[in-house]
């Protein structure tokens, strides 16, 4: 469905993406995943034709990115992070304007339009510049799937959307998904990719560092954990517990990182004296630097 | 392609119409003066004659056909000209640069449409803006001329004067297109015509001043003297073909530079 070879883009001496090797496959929902920065926007741009690649090769239906542009945007929605409209159009305008752009039944669109609208709870009437950020949001995600493309481009989708609305952004996707759409989600949100796809493609500093399968990066999940105690710290059994890490005593406080089972981890929690306890995902830095530290290994 | 071309033809409406009608009031205006300047044209001769040369070339006044309804009429189009190169040069800038700062470039480039029918279809809305104004303006301006002119009135030589006016906006139309592609981030469009406009107006004015000819290949609103039109009834093959090298080059310069382009994220 989509496939970088070697795909590269430098703005002018600073690199953006290197060398970027992705195979995304038809019906699956492939995570996009990295910090800020790391060339997630880059890749992302290059594929819809946005910026030029500096070398390297992409195809999308098998069509080249730089020859076939139109042809390939023509089943390709698209979402960027931030989305920005003309202001003094409405927003059934504006989507009817988006839709005029494709070579479909215009009728079938609009019918399109007015059914995700109300699923989004949109009121269409208003002028885009009356919308608030999470409604051109809303419009933005009509407006990437309005013409019911084959493969949808997602790109840090979630800003502005409140969870409810969130949820149903993400049941809209995996409805399209059953129906044989490929999805291609960027974020820099761990949770928000292990909810929803069943690759993932980790990407740092313009370079992809690692192609997993979600079950497998799952299963290699850490927990941040912070324990605060009211008393001494009872240092043996944390020492001898397994899968810790990053260990850090620190007056009655506690921190480290912990992959395993959970139920060793409260079971041994339930015995202390605590004030306060935090268990947490750990920051996607800190996933990044555990790759890091494997790939030296 | 007919639909981003409604579109931008639709943006630009209001504008259109509010240019087009200022400045045709500007020039019935000034034309409904004509008869009372040339009343008595012994007294204003003499006024003008008093004039220093130097006020005389900055003003852009001739004494030998200033008193013919085109010498009148030329003399008034030099500021309608000024007004309509901000209007063309503000066109020009914006077209391309406006979908960057407003920042919807990320939606019109990801929809299914090649660069270059995208800019073909922006020229052609532009055109078609400064197409209307001029079909309109030339209506009104030769309309009101011929109702206040008397005695015999030459269709050639005011149609050329009024076709000076279209050459000099397509120009800056041109120059604006090309300036926008070469000037990252225009936050606003009339921030880099003003100054542009102004500053031709002003090389040219200076030109006249200390009667340098050659000032004129570089300031489009010397390319075409009235004088010249009105003895010869044509235009300077010269100039022309200056200023038909310019547009096409400005425009292919544009396209080639607008399809490369990178879009880079909005933030």
């Amino acid at each position: 469905m989509i496939e970088t070879k070697e795909l590269t883009k430098f703005y002018g001496r600073a690199p953006g993406i290197i060398g970027v090797d992705l195979e995304v496959k038809a019906g699956e929902i492939f995570g996009f995943i990295g910090p800020n920065g790391a060339g997630k926007s880059t890749t992302i741009r290059t594929l819809l034709g946005l910026i030029r690649p500096t070398s390297g090769q992409a195809f999308i239906f098998g069509k080249d990115i730089t020859k076939d542009g139109p042809e390939i945007r023509e089943e390709v929605g698209y979402l960027p992070s931030e989305v920005f409209y003309y202001d003094d159009m409405r927003a059934i305008d504006l989507l009817k304007y988006s839709g005029s752009f494709y070579n479909k039944d215009q009728a079938k669109i609009l019918r399109r339009i007015q059914q995700l609208a109300e699923y989004l709870n949109l009121d269409l009437k208003k002028k885009i510049d009356d919308l608030s950020y999470g409604n051109k949001k809303k419009v933005g995600i009509i407006q990437g799937l309005l013409h019911e493309p084959k493969l949808i481009i997602l790109d840090e989708p979630t800003g502005g959307l409140d969870p409810l609305m969130q949820q149903r952004f993400f049941d809209l996707l995996r409805e399209e998904n059953k129906r044989g759409v490929t999805i291609l989600f960027s974020s820099h949100i761990l949770s928000e990719v292990q909810k929803l796809c069943s690759r993932v493609a980790i990407i740092r500093a313009g370079k992809i560092v690692k192609v997993e399968d979600m079950k497998t990066l799952a299963k290699d999940t850490h927990k941040r954990v912070k324990l605060e105690f009211s008393d001494k710290i009872d240092k043996e059994p944390l020492l001898k517990l397994s899968g810790v890490s990053d260990l850090i005593f620190e007056d009655k406080i506690v921190n480290f990182l912990y992959k395993g089972d959970v139920n060793a981890l409260s079971t041994l929690i339930a015995g202390f004296k605590l004030t306060n306890l935090l268990i947490e995902e750990p920051d996607l830095e800190e996933i990044f630097m555990h790759y890091y530290q494997k790939d030296q290994k | 392609m007919t639909n981003l071309y409604f579109r931008e033809i639709k943006s630009y409406w209001k504008s259109m119409i509010i240019w087009t009608v200022t400045l045709c009031g500007l020039v019935v205006m000034f034309l409904l003066m004509y008869p009372a300047f040339t009343k008595d044209v012994e007294a204003t001769h003499r006024i003008m004659a008093n004039l220093p040369v130097a006020v005389r070339a900055a003003l852009d006044i001739s004494l030998q056909n200033f008193f013919t309804i085109y010498g009148f009429f030329s003399y008034l189009l030099t500021f309608a000209a000024l007004a309509g190169a901000v209007q063309a040069m503000n066109l020009g800038v914006g077209v391309i640069s406006k979908e960057e700062s407003g920042k919807t470039a990320d939606f019109l480039l990801t929809k299914p449409i090649s660069r270059t029918k995208i800019f073909a279809s922006k020229i052609a809305s532009i055109f078609s803006v400064i197409l209307f104004t001029n079909v309109v303006f030339d209506l009104v301006s030769y309309v009101t001329a011929r109702l206040m002119s008397e005695g015999g009135f030459d269709n050639r030589i005011f149609g050329l004067i009024l076709l000076t006016f279209f050459l000099i906006q397509l120009l800056f139309l041109a120059l604006g297109l090309l300036l926008s592609l070469l000037i990252p981030k225009i936050k606003s469009s009339i921030a880099v015509t003003l100054p542009a406009v102004f500053l031709f107006f002003v090389i040219g004015m200076l030109g006249s001043i200390i009667g340098n000819e050659n000032v004129r290949y570089i300031c489009p609103f010397k390319f075409f003297e009235s004088n010249y039109i009105i003895d010869r009834g044509a235009l300077e093959l010269k100039y022309l073909l200056i200023e038909m090298i310019v547009v096409i080059i400005a425009t292919i310069l544009s396209y080639l530079i607008f399809i490369r382009k990178d879009i880079r994220a909005a933030a």
